[in-house]
């Protein structure tokens, strides 16, 4: 049919070394990064796609009731959801995520693309005590983020993240119809997998540009989830514009003020609970309707609202550091201490940084590519990042 | 009542611009660096007395560098290495006259040596507050099993920003924040952080700022 890459499967190459798999993958996984799976890929000189939107599809099917994760699947990736979507708004500020979920052929939207992680964060509380029943349905929920990320922007990035743990879908029409309508739309679909592969996602994936998954255990299902963090390389299909924001200020207003006017919050039109009044916020620059936080996107005039740390944020992802060189301790004359923390280079290796040669020890190099983004001694060696 | 097993580090970054405390001097003979190394010398003598666990750490930021004042590589931290410091003959406790004794030494160090290439007089924070988060995370993780660390950074500012730097800053900020939010997870709201005002609003108690101009 399609030209598949010759890749052995357990099923073709037949049933050889059978015992040592099934012990060893973890075992391998660990000795391959030694420092707790730090790898510093840095993208170089690609665009990347910032402004993204993500919708997360969640199975909910009876396979989730499986106690092979700890208490069962469900709650096991809930409770990794929340997770994902704090660290994926602390590095995406700018970007929206929504969550779907799928159970007896059917697909619903547990939350909207939405940028504010706490209505997320509510809902996946909630979600525990769903039942798991029936089969998932792998179009349905395609087809139910389809229909809101094709309103998107084209300068954006859309991207569906399947978690998938059912080794079956009940679909009600054609899905290789479906994955070219998502070609066409340029979204990219990545799919985890928590029982085994399925040849219809590796399909999926490979069409649509997405990766493809299967978990070993919790900590590898963590590894994976956090992969889709990092902005991915922006297709180049994908339109490149000048993108209109707004950067409100916030203002504070007190009673005693004589032009104070109470306003109603924009953002909690839509719901009963928050606060009604207010006296003070931030004021679209466009419109002046009022928002309680940011980002956001202006209801009235539709103006992207964001505040200058939100694009700080996403900053080191266009910049990354430069890997530290690693060098056998021994060749460091005289003292022989890390010019970060002070402490006393015990370790036989050592990283010393590229640019203004100072040397780092083992923990520090990794506190500053995962948290800092900046070297320390570079900030006097050199003007700008 | 803090417990037994909670230790208190304060790392306090003093900002020690020679060209800014040079014309600082001339503004107002009265208030000289000596003055604010006091000032910052007694805060640190009382966050160390007020338990036996708290901790303490002092970077000077200068225009060309930073350099840890205390405590200093070449100290180990017990008193078997401070035979030739002179113990004060007024019944002080040690460690504090020690510190005291230590920071003085090294900050005269710096400023003897340390020739000064140019005259910017922008202070160039963000790589002490890079080495202060480095510091902290080291100790973070020295920690014994069932003790807890809470840390906090107190800057005393002296010469304006260096524009250069905001993003370094910005990165060490969103660093220091997420640090902060595996101790202490009640603000995760971000505000506004252009100035370093408003980000004392958002860090709540782990950065302090004193701003000298």
């Amino acid at each position: 049919m399609d030209e598949e890459p010759e890749r052995a499967k357990r099923w073709e190459g037949g049933y050889e070394r059978t015992c040592c798999v099934s012990s060893f993958p973890g075992l391998l996984w660990n000795m391959f990064h030694p420092q707790g799976g730090v790898c510093v890929f840095s993208h170089g000189q690609v665009r990347l796609g910032m402004m993204r939107h993500v919708y997360v599809v969640i199975d909910c099917s009876r396979s989730m009731e499986d106690q092979d994760l700890k208490p069962n699947r469900l709650t096991s990736t809930l409770k990794l959801m929340e997770v994902f979507v704090d660290e994926y708004f602390d590095q995406n500020p700018i970007s929206q995520v929504g969550i779907i979920t799928t159970k007896n052929k059917r697909a619903e939207k547990l939350t909207d693309l939405a940028g504010n992680p706490k209505k997320h964060i509510t809902a996946l509380k909630k979600a525990v005590d769903t039942v798991c029943v029936g089969e998932p349905s792998l179009y349905n929920s395609l087809n139910l983020a389809i229909q809101t990320l094709k309103h998107m922007p084209g300068h954006t990035s859309r991207e569906i993240l399947i978690i998938l743990s059912s080794l079956t879908t009940c679909d009600p029409a054609n899905i290789y119809e479906l994955i070219k309508t998502l070609k066409s739309l340029k979204v990219r679909v990545s799919v985890i997998g928590l029982s085994a592969e399925v040849r219809v996602c590796t399909v999926l994936t490979r069409e649509t540009g997405g990766s493809y998954h299967v978990i070993l255990d919790e900590s590898h299902f963590k590894e994976l989830l956090m992969l889709h963090i990092k902005p991915p390389p922006a297709s180049s299909s994908s339109e490149c514009s000048l993108i209109r924001m707004g950067f409100p200020q916030h203002t504070i207003a007190s009673v005693t003020d004589q032009d104070a006017k109470p306003s109603f919050s924009m953002s909690h039109l839509d719901s009963s609970s928050g606060p009604g009044l207010s006296l003070g916020g931030y004021l679209c620059p466009q419109c002046h309707a009022t928002y309680t936080e940011l980002p956001v996107e202006c209801k009235v005039c539709g103006l992207t609202l964001v505040s200058a740390p939100h694009l700080a944020r996403s900053f080191h992802h266009l910049f990354p550091l430069q890997a530290f060189v690693e060098s056998p301790v021994e060749n460091l004359q005289g003292d022989r201490f890390c010019q970060a923390c002070q402490a006393e280079l015990k370790d036989k290796s050592m990283f010393s940084c590229p640019s203004c040669h100072s040397v780092f020890c083992v923990e520090c190099d990794l506190f500053i590519h995962e948290s800092l983004h900046c070297c320390p001694c570079c900030i006097y060696c050199q003007t700008v990042p | 009542m803090a417990s037994e097993d909670e230790i208190n580090l304060l790392v306090i970054v003093v900002d020690v611009n020679p060209i800014w405390w040079g014309q600082q001097a001339q503004r107002d003979p009265q208030f000289t660096l000596s003055k604010c190394m006091d000032a910052v010398m007694v805060m640190g003598n009382a966050h160390m007395a007020m338990a036996r666990t708290n901790k303490l750490a002092v970077i000077a930021s200068h225009c060309q560098g930073s350099h840890f004042l205390y405590p200093s590589k070449s100290w180990s931290g017990e008193d078997g290495g401070g035979n030739d410091v002179s113990s004060s003959g007024d019944g002080k406790y040690e460690l504090l006259s020690a510190a005291n004794n230590l920071i003085v030494e090294e900050i005269r160090n710096i400023m003897s040596k340390i020739e000064v290439t140019g005259n910017s007089t922008d202070t160039l924070l963000a790589g002490s507050l890079a080495k202060a988060l480095c510091y902290i995370h080291r100790l973070t993780k020295e920690l014994e099993v069932g003790q807890e660390i809470k840390s906090r950074i107190l800057v005393v500012k002296a010469a304006e920003d260096c524009a250069l730097q905001y993003m370094n800053f910005m990165n060490v900020i969103f660093a220091a924040q997420k640090q902060d939010c595996l101790q202490n997870p009640a603000t995760t709201d971000s505000q506004a952080q252009k100035e370093e005002t408003e980000t004392t609003n958002v860090m709540g108690d782990f950065f302090v700022f004193v701003f000298l101009y």
